[in-house]
């Protein structure tokens, strides 16, 4: 009898551990807002949409690495373009993403005609980091983008929330505006590069 | 030499061992539905999820970009594919190896009560142990390309399954009572 009682107390050890265990598996991706949906919201007026894809050269390679000291892990990058009536551009969109040891996070930027943020919104988060995004966004730091042009400083953003946020969102926060620094470099050198 | 007797084991060890089996079981169920959610059912839709893309490759990069434009129908964007990198597979890893062998373990103290032949026994609590480590074998193997490698993802998710019923319909009937040792021994 002392036997089994030793059997079920490592039953319940073990048990223990395992569901300690299960706390700590990394958490899956969260789709704050499906990218249809951003590109129709974030482009109104367009009557018909595109996507361009961009395979990257040496050169824009290069140039991309020299401007942000960044490599895409995608030699394709795609951009999604929306045009009104008789084929007016309305604005063009990408989806940036960055890893991060919490999963990744994905921020959708929309850029006028006039090359400047219209619009910048975190598209994917995960489980674990959503309430930190959510957190970083309810300051305002979207908006902090709107009318950024590539080679202006995203991190000046972050300037603007300073001391409204703490420890994890700050974190978020920072890692949003490498997104977009990024996104810009890529709006910069691929798609503007691309044009007709 | 013989081991202890799930059928002549005090009430809480029965119970113990029931109800890890049920919460097991519903553990399994999300489990379940996860993969499905976010990897797939089909070994095209889990080749799909851990087989990388294909980087920069810069030997072969052409000196200058290239573009393509082609309409889009927004109602028809593909969803954004869940995959899961290097990274995140040493995650998944690190925590869901372990985890396999504790339950394993676990399985294992229960089939050692379950008063089967040697032979059964031993195979089960091999396919206990073998579904979870080939399962990630097979998530490392197309993670470093080999794509047709998510059968082996998929038979294994199948097999943790099949051991987990076997194991819940033999203990069952263990712990239920009316049957006598000599009609199953």
């Amino acid at each position: 009898m002392i036997t089994l009682r030793r059997v079920a107390g490592a039953l319940g050890l073990a048990l223990s551990t395992a569901l300690l265990g299960a706390a700590a598996h990394p958490s899956p991706k969260v789709v704050l807002i499906k990218h249809a949906d951003y590109i129709r919201q974030t482009l109104a007026g367009a009557k018909q949409y595109f996507v361009r894809t961009v395979d990257i050269g040496k050169q824009d390679l290069a140039a991309i690495r020299r401007k942000s000291d960044y490599t895409p892990d995608d030699p394709d990058v795609e951009f999604y373009l929306g045009q009104g009536d008789g084929g007016t551009p309305v604005g063009v969109v990408l989806f940036q993403q960055v890893d991060t040891p919490h999963g990744p996070l994905e921020v959708g930027l929309t850029f006028g005609p006039d090359g400047a943020i219209s619009s910048a919104g975190v598209t994917t988060a995960t489980v674990e980091t959503k309430p930190w995004v959510l957190e970083a966004i309810a300051t305002g730091l979207m908006d902090k983008f709107t009318g950024m042009k590539p080679g202006d400083d995203p991190a000046k953003a972050l300037g603007e929330v300073q001391g409204k946020l703490g420890g994890m969102p700050q974190y978020m926060a920072e890692l949003i505006a490498t997104a977009v620094g990024r996104g810009m470099t890529l709006y910069a050198t691929l798609y503007k590069g691309s044009e007709s | 030499m013989p081991l202890y007797s799930l059928r002549q084991a005090d009430r809480s060890v029965k119970l113990a061992a029931v109800l890890f089996l049920l919460v097991l079981g519903y553990a399994y169920l999300f489990a379940f539905l996860m993969v499905k959610t976010w990897s797939g059912l089909t070994p095209a839709k889990v080749a799909a999820t851990y087989v990388p893309a294909p980087g920069m490759d810069e030997m072969h990069m052409s000196t200058e970009s290239h573009a393509t434009t082609k309409p889009l129908d927004l109602g028809r964007m593909p969803e954004m594919q869940h995959t899961v990198d290097t990274n995140t597979l040493v995650q998944d890893s690190h925590i869901h190896i372990m985890i396999y062998a504790i339950v394993a373990g676990l399985l294992t103290l229960i089939i050692l009560g379950l008063d089967w032949p040697a032979w059964w026994r031993d195979t089960v609590i091999v396919a206990a142990f073998a579904t979870g480590a080939l399962d990630f074998a097979g998530q490392w193997l197309m993670n470093f390309g080999l794509g047709g490698f998510a059968w082996l993802t998929l038979v294994s998710g199948w097999g943790m399954s099949l051991v987990y019923l076997v194991v819940l319909y033999s203990t069952i009937r263990a712990v239920l009572p009316g049957r006598s040792m000599e009609k199953l021994s």
